[in-house]
């Protein structure tokens, strides 16, 4: 029995606890010092079959522009976010359950032909938002934690793999305001090389008791922090639920979607697509529920900021989620520095909208206009058949959707006529 | 206390054996409240789905849930008594008859849960077994079904009976003297448990 161990179970006999076993041994504390964990299984998700088929067969009433073609990519249950590899080896998925998925298209198909989990030795805790620095570090932000694994395009293979805090369990929030809710953030490198993530607030409108201590630590909001978890800072205030950002790819400026409140109507008030120029700018929660239209929880208050309202209103409960702006060179000019976003799809609209990816043009003026780009997974009941989270870019030009109601990648590819 | 005691009882009444499936009600529920809960549930399926079993892993799995437990946390979320984002603001909307009979809706399929095959009820977690049985089917009106949820969502409801934001006579004593080990502990072994809901027979 290591030293470790030991102290550990002695303080387990101490803690009086009704019932006593043993600890989950610090995974994170081996791995960070280059030490086996022992664990040795990995979680293998089986491709093709008739879950595949059920999927490609939906798949086939997705409507595109001319050119474009749809096809499934990978089956990866519960899939959110994603991370492509800087070098094409391989992307990682995120969850909003304990699990982060690996897809390799070994033979370079353009279909993945190997789907199994990241680190798995690792208690992950909501792994939402994977992202990858341009040198090939992959971080990875959960509820209460953000990790860090160097060159993990090359090190994945083996079940353990070196792995060190960003920013320690229990140092990204305050450990009083978890949620499972609002709680899926997500994750980019800056042009600064500094590591932005998103922080939703965990209410429908985030209270006045709490407002202080959410400025404070940036909940409500999108943080910056290095990549070695120093220098942290509020980058973005007046957020209700970020869930997708990016930079764009000339001017290095921040966009980020919002979902905004619930229960103020069918059709109020609007998403958000929003474009932040400087440090520190407020985008309006809780005063704002979306677009300019004030929150009756706040409703009359004066608004002690200045409030920089949204580049792109989108249908009202659609969800907005992942975003990614377009470099590659596989599709139509117009597309280039385009952003593709995802609808994740309403839950309390009377019908629902959204379930789509849409993109958005933005001019040499900076004004922005957005259109629906694949839709068609809500059916004639008003099922949904999938509910799209991610879009990101393959080194091919092409782009992936992730879809967590269906437990999918599918790729989107451009042929011409 | 004295539901405490009734929780206990209710642990060793189970004791003998861990059904399968839990009849909610041996009566046939009335059909046309059966039709109009299934029309209010047309907001609950895009996370909870129109049978219960639970689309999003935020969301728990309410399909065959005890008629009484899924009525009693409407009524907190309506009340304020329990919060949670989108819950306070569908239950706000909701009145007393309706919640009655989403809760029938609900309430009326059937539910299963088997354990997985190399593990034996004799490993499930003591304090809990009591009122949410080994294989995570409730044995009491007044508590929830546990078998499938995602492991994260048991341990924030967990967590909530620990910091008081959720409160019940049994669970707050339980959850206040759990450490993050043994609460992650209790949620793997119901989230690793196979939930199967189906219509009763003969619908």
């Amino acid at each position: 029995m290591t030293k470790r161990l030991l102290m550990a179970s002695i303080a387990l006999a101490m803690s009086g606890t009704a019932y006593a076993q043993a600890p989950a041994p610090d995974n994170l504390e081996k791995l960070s010092n280059f030490q086996s964990t022992g664990t040795t299984e990995f979680t293998v998700i089986e491709q093709g079959g008739d879950y595949a088929e059920g999927i490609k067969k939906t798949l086939e009433r997705i409507k595109l522009p001319d050119g474009f073609k749809i096809g499934l990519y990978a089956i990866v249950p519960d899939a959110r976010h994603i991370a492509v590899g800087p070098q094409g080896v391989v992307t990682f998925v995120g969850t909003r359950k304990d699990k982060v998925w690996s897809v390799t298209d070994r033979n370079k198909d353009r279909v993945a032909d190997e789907v199994k989990d990241f680190a798995p030795s690792l208690r992950f805790s909501i792994p939402n938002g994977p992202c990858f620095s341009s040198d090939g570090f992959l971080y990875i932000a959960e509820q209460n934690r953000v990790l860090v694994f160097p060159a993990a395009e090359f090190f994945y293979e083996s079940p353990d793999v070196a792995a060190f805090n960003v920013v320690k369990q229990g140092d990204l929030i305050p450990t009083a305001e978890e949620s499972y809710n609002h709680t899926a953030r997500v994750c980019k490198i800056g042009p600064d090389g500094k590591l932005y993530i998103s922080l939703g607030q965990p209410f429908n409108v985030a209270p006045e008791d709490k407002l202080d201590l959410y400025r404070e630590w940036g909940i409500g909001g999108i943080i910056r922090i290095n990549t070695d978890g120093t220098g942290r800072e509020v980058y973005t205030y007046g957020v209700r639920n970020s869930v997708g950002h990016d930079f764009h790819p000339v001017t290095g400026e921040l966009w980020w979607t919002d979902n905004q409140v619930d229960g103020m109507g069918d059709d109020i008030p609007p998403g958000e697509i929003n474009h932040q120029t400087a440090a520190g700018q407020h985008f309006g929660h809780p005063w704002y529920g979306g677009g300019d239209v004030r929150t009756n929880e706040y409703a009359g208050q004066e608004v002690p900021y200045d409030v920089v309202m949204p580049a792109v209103e989108t249908v009202a409960h659609a969800a907005d989620l992942g975003m990614s702006f377009y470099t590659g060179n596989m599709f139509p000019t117009k597309y280039k520095n385009a952003i593709f976003s995802a609808q994740h799809g309403s839950w309390n609209r009377t019908t629902p909208v959204g379930a789509r990816v849409m993109v958005t043009f933005i001019d040499a003026e900076g004004n922005a206009t957005i259109e629906p780009f694949a839709e068609g997974w809500i059916d004639e009941n008003d099922e949904y058949l999938g509910r799209p989270v991610d879009v990101a870019q393959l080194r091919d030009g092409s782009i992936l959707v992730s879809d967590d109601l269906a437990g999918a990648l599918y790729r989107i590819w451009y042929e011409g006529n | 206390m004295r539901r405490f005691m009734i929780a206990l009882l209710g642990g060793l009444l189970s004791a003998g054996g861990v059904s399968a499936v839990a009849a909610q009600d041996a009566s046939t529920p009335d059909a046309d409240a059966l039709k109009d809960g299934r029309k209010v549930a047309g907001m609950c399926r895009t996370c909870h789905g129109l049978d219960g079993l639970a689309r999003i892993p935020i969301a728990p799995h309410i399909g065959g849930e005890p008629v009484d437990y899924l009525i009693a946390q409407l009524k907190a979320f309506k009340t304020g008594d329990r919060e949670h984002e989108m819950m306070t603001v569908v239950a706000s909307g909701l009145s007393n008859d309706q919640i009655s009979k989403v809760a029938l809706w609900f309430s009326h399929f059937e539910v299963s849960g088997t354990l997985p095959a190399d593990t034996s009820e004799d490993d499930a977690p003591e304090l809990c077994v009591g009122c949410h049985s080994a294989n995570g089917i409730s044995t009491l009106e007044d508590a929830p079904n546990l078998a499938g949820e995602t492991n994260i969502y048991i341990e924030t409801q967990l967590k909530a009976f620990r910091t008081g934001k959720r409160v019940h006579d049994v669970m707050t004593p339980i959850a206040t003297d759990l450490t993050d080990a043994e609460m992650q502990a209790a949620a793997d072994w119901y989230s690793n448990i196979a939930i199967e809901i189906s219509e009763p027979p003969g619908k």
